[in-house]
């Protein structure tokens, strides 16, 4: 995990490059989050279901990575150009996890449209729970590796270590995040989205194919996941079947404390949370990291209960 | 243009509808009108496809139109203002009418002018978020979104609910206008004078079924509507 300090730094201390690396770990942690939170928040304003089985799609995200890369290495091609091998590598883990996320839709999510509430939820923790095993069935449950690539190559500011690595998780989970934001707010099928997310049957009655917007919203949703997955895989460099059980729960959380629902709410929950992270982490103390994140949610829930951007009670009349 | 044939739309194990027999020519406006729980907005859910119905049929120009999903209907050039409005309150007007024009049916452009003629202020308010219009505005979008899509058969659901009797009467001017432009209406009203005033015919629904058609100003005449639903003493 980034957020780890050598065990000599660890202490109560306010250097500025200290607190200024603390942001970077913490910014790179966060847009990791952020992008997975959207999967949540979409699903979860289209659909009010809580998608368990969104962490899993993370981790397959991870896998597809190294499994393709692995290929791409052995036919030669990593060799031959590094950025195409990569880049075939995105595109694959990408295709792949988002016909998982739309086939989950699908088989597990779909038929139950209608059922109570309760019996999606059931579904999407039994669709995670099979997942977890199906990966460690057939991939072991050792862990496996992603080739360092990047090293820790990188470059100083400020007496401050940045690598090229982290710097492109951010840039990418920027970019992204802002092509998500254009493509909601400014094209028919976003518009369409949102207009499901706040009234079905309206939408229905202009003309809107609502199992349309669904699978798109899963396709996207877990493209993003699949991203943060195989990037993680690439920061941290070791991957194993479960890691998208607690990346599953803190993005979730980031998309509760943004406000479930709401897109911008995903976003900035989820950097806020990497960096509460991060920083707790270092000045108070490492052995508490994954509790800053909870204590956080409920305070901003106690204070806010819609999260940061949720609902206000205005669209409910 | 449009048939209703011995339909029946239940919600659970509650009929609704019990059997409604109704007509539609091309060109009309049709009323119909009831009490609350009659079992208008059903029918009209039931014609869009958001309800389906257990048995009877339901033919649009001849097709049976039944086993079509609402986003097909409307394709086909039927659309409706629901009850209560309905308008997107978190996009704004331009964008709520942007929705309704979402089918793709006819050119966008000319339905904006078109609606822009109509109301104006949704012209002067077109950026703003439609949950922020007053009641009398989001009626008003309400209509001219279902025009968006230039439809053949407009579906109105209780445009006067709730509105002061100013807007009432530009509403009912607005509704015969879209008339006279060729759009064939069915207009679902508590307000039963004006809604037979406007039209050439009527029926009345009680407990789910038709228990009176003619002529609007027969309607009008009639007792037992005078009775029930004009508010007259006898
Ligand atoms: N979602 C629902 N679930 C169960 N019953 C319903 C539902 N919607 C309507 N009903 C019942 O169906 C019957 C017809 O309702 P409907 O809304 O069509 O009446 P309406 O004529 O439109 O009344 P109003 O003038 O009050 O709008 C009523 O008895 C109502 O209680
Ligand atoms: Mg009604």
């Amino acid at each position: 995990m980034p957020g780890e300090i050598p065990p000599k730094q660890r202490f109560f201390c306010y250097n500025l490059s200290m607190f200024l690396q603390q942001l970077i770990n913490g910014l790179t942690l966060g847009s990791v989050y952020a992008l997975i939170a959207l999967g949540y928040s979409m699903v979860y304003g289209i659909l009010e279901l809580i998608n368990f089985a969104h962490g899993e799609i993370y981790m397959l995200g991870a896998y597809f990575g190294i499994i393709f890369f692995g290929l791409f290495t052995a036919v030669g091609l990593t060799a031959f150009s590094l950025p195409l091998a990569l880049a075939l590598t995105f595109v694959l883990s990408v295709i792949f996890c988002a016909s998982y996320g739309f086939t989950i839709e699908k088989i597990a999510y779909k038929p139950l449209r209608n059922a109570p509430r309760l019996s999606p939820l059931i579904s999407a923790i039994g669709v995670s729970i099979f997942l977890q095993n199906f990966v460690m069935l057939t991939q072991g449950a050792t862990d496996k590796v992603f080739p360092p690539i990047f090293g820790t190559a990188g470059f100083r500011f400020l007496s401050v270590q940045m690598t090229y690595l982290q710097l492109s998780i951010i840039v990418v989970s920027v970019i992204l995040m802002f092509c998500l934001r254009f493509f909601v707010r400014k094209t028919r099928m976003g518009k369409a989205m949102r207009a499901v997310a706040q009234d079905k049957v309206m939408a229905s009655l202009v003309g809107v194919n609502i199992d349309t917007v669904i699978s798109v919203t899963f396709l996207i949703g877990s493209g993003l996941a699949a991203i943060a997955g195989l990037m993680v895989a690439m920061y941290y460099g070791l991957v194993n079947y479960f890691i998208g059980y607690v990346a599953g729960i803190k993005a979730f959380t980031a998309a509760v404390l943004g406000g479930i629902g709401s897109i911008r709410g995903a976003m900035l929950g989820g950097i806020l949370l990497g960096l509460v992270e991060s920083l707790g982490g270092s000045y108070i103390s490492s052995e508490y990291k994954d509790a800053y994140a909870f204590i956080l949610l409920i305070i901003v829930l106690l204070v806010k209960p819609g999260g940061l951007f949720g609902k206000a009670e205005l669209e409910k009349v | 243009m449009l048939e209703l044939r011995d339909l029946h739309t239940f919600y659970g194990p509650i009929e609704a509808l019990r059997g409604i027999d109704l007509e539609i020519s091309q060109g009309e406006i049709v009323s119909l009108i009831g009490n609350n729980g009659a079992g208008k907005s059903t029918t009209l859910m039931t014609i869009s496809g958001i309800l389906k119905p257990q048995s009877g049929d339901i033919l649009f120009e001849g097709e049976s139109i039944r086993e079509s999903a609402p986003h097909k209907i409307v394709r086909m050039g039927i659309s409706q203002v629901p009850e209560g409005r309905r308008i997107f309150p978190k996009l704004t007007v331009r964008e709520n009418l942007e929705m309704g024009s979402f089918s793709g049916r006819g050119d966008a452009a000319s339905a904006f002018e078109m609606v822009f003629g109509l109301f104006p202020v949704l012209q002067e308010r077109q950026n703003q978020f439609g949950g922020t219009l007053s009641g009398g505005e989001q009626q008003m979008l309400a209509i001219a979104r279902a025009l968006m899509c230039h439809p053949k058969l407009l579906l109105l659901d209780e445009p006067s609910l709730g509105l002061a009797p100013i807007i009432v009467s530009k509403i009912f001017k607005t509704i015969r206008e879209i008339n006279r432009e060729g759009v064939t209406v069915l207009l679902v009203e508590q307000n039963a004078r004006a809604a037979l005033k406007l039209s050439r015919r009527g029926y009345v629904l009680e407990n789910g079924q038709i228990l009176l058609r003619g002529n609007g100003a027969e309607l009008l005449n009639n007792n037992d509507v005078k009775k029930a639903y004009l508010g007259e003493q006898i």
